[in-house]
């Protein structure tokens, strides 16, 4: 199987996903994996889409602005190679970051700045300022031997300076408090009753 | 992928209201310790003890940055110490709480509870001995809790015991007359003890309970009392029944917390995971209190008409939402009414709202009991027995747990301020009405029957 990542941008309106997702079936493409959002009237769709044989990147990015002609598409077609990629931080585990505080032109680039010097992959980020408030939530991997302390600590410092408050939060506890599922721990639970430690 | 809005509600508990682990309380079975000599025993409990929590605090830190959640406390938990010295002399008693108050300072907890001796049917010489040397213990240690179980649903009320403690508190507090008698603080008096609480200071490791297991005592007053607060401004025109809702829903994530905290904690010692206690657990800062609870849902002078109707309805909505979180809830679980560690209920003593006959009604339906209440220091043992007999028999009618933790200052009267610092706080001191009423009946003895269980109005 050949993997293709396509992005497609546009003002927003009704129609986009059907026609988008029309052509690439036209095309013999299967959708393994898609993510669709609006920001400030713009909607941005990314698709992970599968096709038998490989394609021309020209060709398939043309498809879809001709197929979407009244929605005036910008799209980008990557060829993703037919091998499975590797995860790019190892035997890491998810974290939410959060960073809230005053509104400041380049704190983002800032923050995810004291992440990469850490090895951290951003794998989900939403933030916004409303009001002069900056918010952001991200997902994030952290490598299996890094503290999250460490992380906190370096963002404080940063964020300090502009009052600025960060917290590094296993996504645990995010399941545990909006999830009626039983509670999920990083390592194996003890079976009740039995201590792993005799005296 | 998180809904920001959910993060953020979640991080808003922390941030905004105060939720925290108030504690990770480790309980471990000493009984294996026993030794007909004493330095053998304390060698044995102190080697114990290091085994199992030797790495309790380490652990502690790293869950807390795990999960970004403070963990207040961090105590431990021992059986009866009663049971597990009885074969000693008073002596032998004082050297093993001097162990104990060692062991807990090199382990880093703040907390040790135990020294602890259940006679609600009858007591054992070693029982005597070990409520005998309270006044020194309570006086001479920092970390050391103690506990007596007076009474039970099945055995009665033991009156001997309750009498004898009355004068053990006497003399507690005179040997901590420089500190308001905060010796007393350190001592509770139960009916119906829970075997598995991690609260101080009333816990201890009670029977059928594993070798070593992690108990959590979970906080959240203040967030409860936000949602309360938030759910009133958004409609003003809510039902007790919406509110009770709302109390649910929040007791539900609180819950949440404390059951992973204590999972992790308990998995990374490889040790079993007992339960999380839902009490909502005040602290003498503001916007930590019981009391601003009932007052957000509209009891605004506290101990008015409508307290204790309050309070039952946020201490079943807690149990309610805590119950759908978790299997594994225990301990006490319910609402604390400990008067000078909680603002709010310490201000309404001060206003002269909130009587002793108040609180002993608003105990019949919430946990645990006459919690952190100063009294006159010239109240008498008898006086003093009698208010914990009072206590003791609304549990033990009402198949409930209750508990009297009374302080009497020494020196200072009705009206005058105790302060006993920290966590512990500081309150007006309440009077007692028709104090030596009761020496009569407390001086009788004995014990009162157990109550019968039909027939229940």
């Amino acid at each position: 199987m050949h993997t293709y990542i396509v992005t497609v941008t546009a003002l927003d309106r009704v129609g986009i996903v059907q026609s988008v997702t029309g052509t690439i079936r036209d095309q013999g493409g299967n959708i393994v994996e898609l993510s669709q959002t609006v920001l400030r009237d713009y909607f941005t769709i990314i698709l992970a889409v599968e096709f038998p044989e490989g394609r021309n990147t020209r060709t398939l990015s043309a498809a879809i602005i001709a197929n979407g002609g009244k929605f005036d598409l910008n799209v980008e077609v990557i060829d993703a190679g037919t091998t499975a990629q590797q995860p790019v931080v190892p035997n890491a585990e998810r974290f939410i970051i959060t960073v809230l505080g005053p509104d400041r032109a380049g704190s983002i680039h800032e923050i995810s700045g004291c992440l990469t010097s850490h090895g951290v992959n951003i794998v989900d980020l939403h933030a916004r300022s409303e009001e002069g408030t900056f918010s952001l939530v991200m997902e994030a991997f952290l490598p299996h031997d890094l503290s999250p302390t460490i992380v906190r600590e370096e963002l404080e410092r940063y964020g300090s300076e502009f009052g600025l408050e960060s917290y590094v939060q296993h996504e645990n506890i995010f399941l545990a408090t909006t999830e009626p599922s039983p509670v999920r721990v990083g390592l194996a639970p003890t079976v009740e009753g039995d201590a792993v430690v005799p005296h | 992928m998180y809904r920001t809005e959910d993060v953020l509600a979640t991080l808003g508990m922390v941030r905004q209201h105060k939720l925290d682990v108030r504690t990770v309380t480790m309980g471990i079975d000493l009984q294996p310790c026993g030794s007909p000599d004493i330095k053998t025993l304390c060698d044995a409990i102190r080697a114990r003890i290091i085994h199992y929590a030797g790495r309790l605090a380490a652990v502690c830190r790293e869950v807390e940055a795990r999960y970004g959640i403070p963990i207040v406390n961090r105590r431990i938990a021992l059986s009866p110490i009663a049971a597990v010295a009885a074969a000693h002399t008073a002596e032998g008693y004082v050297a093993i709480a001097k162990t104990l108050d060692e062991v807990a300072a090199e382990v880093e907890v703040d907390l040790v509870g135990g020294f602890t001796a259940l006679v609600q049917k009858g007591w054992t010489d070693g029982d005597r001995r070990l409520i005998g040397v309270l006044p020194e213990v309570l006086s001479t240690t920092k970390r050391v809790c103690s506990s007596v179980n007076v009474g039970t649903t099945a055995a009665g009320i033991n009156m001997d015991a309750i009498l004898a403690i009355g004068h053990v508190l006497k003399d507690a507090a005179a040997r901590t007359a420089d500190h308001d008698g905060f010796g007393c603080a350190k001592l509770v008096i139960f009916a119906n003890a829970p075997t598995d609480n991690p609260f101080m200071a009333g816990a201890f490791h009670g029977a059928g309970e594993p070798d070593c297991v992690i108990n959590i005592g979970v906080s959240g007053p203040g967030v409860v009392k936000a949602a309360v607060e938030d759910l009133v401004t958004r409609e003003p025109k809510v039902t007790l029944g919406q509110i009770a809702e709302e109390i649910k829903s929040t007791a539900f994530r609180v819950t949440r917390v404390g059951e992973l905290i204590g999972r992790e904690v308990a998995s990374r010692l490889g040790v079993a995971f007992g339960i999380v206690d839902l009490s909502l657990a005040p602290t003498p800062q503001v916007g930590d209190s019981v009391g601003e609870i009932l007052q957000a849902m509209g009891v605004v002078r506290l101990g008015a008409p409508g307290s204790t109707a309050a309070l039952a309805l946020l201490n079943d909505a807690v149990k309610k939402g805590g119950s759908f979180a978790s299997s594994s809830v225990g301990g006490l679980s319910g609402a604390f009414v400990a008067v000078s560690e909680d603002s709010a209920l310490a201000d309404a003593v001060e206003r002269g709202d909130l009587t002793l006959a108040k609180l002993e009604a608003m105990t019949a339906v919430c946990s645990v009991g006459l919690d952190m209440i100063a009294v006159p220091g010239d109240t008498d043992a008898e006086t003093l027995a009698a208010l914990i007999a009072d206590e003791a028999a609304i549990g033990v009618i009402n198949h409930k747990t209750t508990a009297s933790r009374l302080i009497p200052v020494p020196g200072k009267g009705a009206g005058d301020r105790a302060v006993f610092g920290g966590l512990f706080g500081e309150m007006v001191i309440l009077p007692i009405h028709a104090a030596g009423g009761s020496t009569a009946f407390v001086r009788h003895g004995g014990r009162i029957p157990a109550p019968l269980s039909s027939l229940r109005n």
